[in-house]
């Protein structure tokens, strides 16, 4: 009985509607185009969901705590690119290290300044990021670089072709599973031990669920407040630089607009805008819902100029997914009521 | 008692006398001192050219805000307020340029005219009811109901043109943006016309007290027997509208019909403009949005004409918008505790006041 209870909850939440559509979305593909199960496909899907599911981690915090933001891609983007002109000024040669160290920090401060500006002025997190957004973005094309830059250090020029694993198809060619695969899977693994088994994690919990109920349980909300947007700042920073060293370019207006989707992804993932409810895993599964569509209409030959109205069409339908489902539950609810 | 009293007389009174709520205050000192700030430190700033170039771009960017500000004062969003513009104006150029030749009609700047705003109009409603629908029936949140119709229009903007730009329109659609009347620009005049309309709307319509109640508390208004789902239809539906006519404003401007128009800026500084307002779920004004509209193209004029040939001058204002958004809401933060200080002082709505906090 309990465990029938448990599957009932499991079926009822919104991760398992995206694991469902994930499951027919590739049945559909896979039967219409049979290269779609390759490793050269899942490594694709992968490589172009890392960059976002790494922002998504980032993000859900906030989001589970009861927040909005969308200044991440603007800190991102600007500790990216401004520690990539620094580098190129003091002509570093190094590796990765002192970029992602550097970048990071950078995001930190950014996402402490968010921080104290919601917690001292007592401001909507949404309104403090809709400020920082168009400040960064400003910010770096005004003060360090508006154009494009491809000159990479030695140490790091490479690292777009480090891979796990490499394997090779006569659809998609060489493919590889990239070595930041493994930064998506340190991450997603200490946000969700972190969410699931500090105090900490049960704390932005308790936030995102009742505000008011936190404070009397004894959580400090500032302080979970701080923590959020300075998680939310380093780890942002850490993907824009991954993004720019995958694209091998660095670039002062990555993302610009894209803030969006990676909340969409969140949300796709189970997550409530309310607060109080969100999963890594989820969160995961919904940037690679995201990236299949994208996939699937390449893969399945659809008109390129229809494409974009596709993907709107299976975002209308995912969205209206709970509906249909919770209407037909009403209507079997009616028949076996009239039935007896 | 005595509070109801006072109240009813506060709120009938306020149409008659020059009471100005606080944010419109703080939003007319900023305009007034970056008009002068820019008057003093740039000749070119104050001239008929300059002002007229202004009141000729704003319009686009204030009728777009008005379209997010309604789901705005709901505690909504609209993301798709660009999309739809951009698809009535290329349905409204597919109208000129498919349709009207085949009626072999004469000439007529007014019929175009006309038809290009009718034909864009009703696709802005029927983008609103699809938009409606989806959070009103459908119950999706709508910051995400409304990014999937954004995908959805800007879809069916770029299956029909191919992702090209359409131009060629007859030479009477340049008029509603090259024409000017009494010295004003045609555009402007129409933003007026719609400010006028929106603020009778809001505050002397049924829907208008509606909207704000919805805003205040969905659960109360639904116990008060209001439809909750047919004023959101309604709002989208006027959103939908507003983008439309922002559509067309843009298709006569630039003489042509993209899906891209405006695509990654707009929609952010829409609801940009709409913070700066201190438009929130279930209270604003339209006159405060009015504002700052103009505040920001002052600021964007200004220092486009302040920093010309500097490298990306034209980011500059980004930071600067970035910045005026916090310095308000800090301003607004010192301004509001001293303003409920005399509030509880005089004795007035405390129990309000402590219920909104």
């Amino acid at each position: 009985m309990v465990k029938n209870n448990m599957l009932k909850r499991i079926f009822e939440t919104t991760e398992f509607v995206t694991f469902t559509i994930i499951v027919v979305l590739s049945v559909i593909i896979g039967s219409i185009n049979p290269a779609f199960y390759s490793w050269g496909m899942l490594f694709d899907i992968l490589r172009a969901s890392i960059v976002f599911s790494i922002m998504a981690f980032g993000l859900l915090p906030v989001i589970i705590s009861g927040g909005v933001d969308i200044s991440f891609v603007a800190i991102a983007a600007m500790s990216s690119y401004a520690t990539h002109m620094y580098l190129l000024r003091i002509g570093y040669e190094g590796g990765i290290l002192l970029y992602y160290l550097i970048a990071c920090s950078i995001g930190i401060l950014a996402g402490l300044i968010n921080g104290f500006l919601v917690t001292r002025f007592d401001l909507l997190i949404f309104n403090v990021s809709l400020a920082m957004y168009t400040m960064w973005y400003g910010f770096v094309r005004f003060f360090i670089g508006s154009e494009r830059n491809h000159n990479l250090p030695a140490g790091v020029a490479n690292f777009y072709s480090r891979f796990l694993l490499i394997v090779e198809n006569q659809f998609t060619g060489v493919t590889g599973l990239h070595v930041s695969v493994l930064f998506v899977l340190g991450i997603g693994v200490t946000i969700a031990l972190l969410l699931r088994y500090t105090t900490l994690g049960r704390g932005i919990y308790a936030m995102g669920g009742s505000r008011d109920v936190a404070i009397r349980c004894g959580f400090n909300i500032k302080t979970i407040t701080f923590f959020v947007m300075m998680l939310m700042g380093g780890i942002a920073s850490f993907a824009g630089v991954t993004f720019n060293l995958l694209s091998r370019f660095f670039d002062p207006t990555i993302f610009l607009g894209q803030e969006l989707d990676v909340i969409a992804a969140i949300i796709l993932g189970g997550a409530s805008l309310s607060g109080g409810r969100g999963s890594v895993i989820g969160s995961f599964m919904g940037v690679i819902v995201i990236q299949m569509i994208h996939r699937a209409l390449i893969l399945t030959g659809i008109p390129v100029e229809w494409q974009d109205l596709m993907v709107g069409i299976l975002l209308v339908f995912f969205i209206s997914f709970p509906f249909i489902r919770d209407s037909f539950k009403k209507l079997t609810l009616k028949s076996s009521l009239q039935k007896p | 008692m005595k509070i109801s009293k006072r109240k009813i007389n506060k709120e009938g009174s306020t149409s008659m006398n020059l009471r100005i709520d606080r944010q419109t205050l703080l939003l007319l000192i900023i305009f007034f001192a970056l008009v002068l700030g820019f008057g003093i430190f740039e000749d070119g700033f104050l001239t008929q050219r300059s002002i007229f170039s202004m009141a000729f771009q704003l319009p686009e960017i204030g009728l777009l805000s008005y379209a997010m500000m309604l789901p705005y004062l709901v505690g909504g969003i609209n993301l798709s307020i660009n999309a739809s513009s951009n698809l009535s104006a290329l349905i409204g150029a597919f109208f000129l340029l498919k349709f009207l030749p085949l009626l072999n009609l004469p000439d007529i700047p007014a019929l175009q005219i006309g038809g290009v705003f009718v034909v864009a109009i009703l696709v802005g409603i029927a983008a609103g009811l699809f938009n409606g629908i989806l959070v009103g029936f459908i119950n999706a949140p709508p910051i995400l109901a409304t990014l999937a119709s954004m995908a959805f229009f800007t879809g069916i903007s770029v299956g029909l043109t191919k992702g090209s730009t359409l131009t060629g329109f007859p030479q009477s659609i340049s008029l509603i943006s090259n024409t000017s009347v009494m010295g004003f620009p045609t555009p402007f005049l129409i933003f007026i016309g719609v400010t006028i309309l929106l603020i009778i709307l809001l505050n002397k319509s049924s829907f208008g007290f509606k909207l704000r109640l919805l805003g205040t508390n969905p659960v109360a208004s639904q116990f008060t027997g209001i439809e909750n789902k047919k004023i959101i239809m309604l709002y989208f539906v006027f959103s939908g509208i507003l983008s439309a006519i922002a559509g067309i404003l843009i298709m006569s401007r630039t003489m042509s019909a993209s899906y891209q128009y405006g695509i990654r800026t707009y929609v952010l500084l829409t609801i940009l403009i709409n913070v700066l307002a201190g438009i929130a779920a279930g209270s604003g004004k339209v006159i405060n949005v009015f504002i700052t509209v103009f505040i920001l193209q002052v600021i964007s004029t200004g220092f486009h004409m302040l920093l010309i040939g500097m490298r990306g001058s034209s980011f500059f204002k980004d930071f600067v918008w970035g910045l005026l958004l916090i310095f308000i809401f800090i301003v607004n933060y010192f301004t509001r505790n001293k303003g409920t200080e005399k509030v509880e002082l005089l004795g007035l709505f405390r129990k309000g006041k402590s219920m909104n906090e």
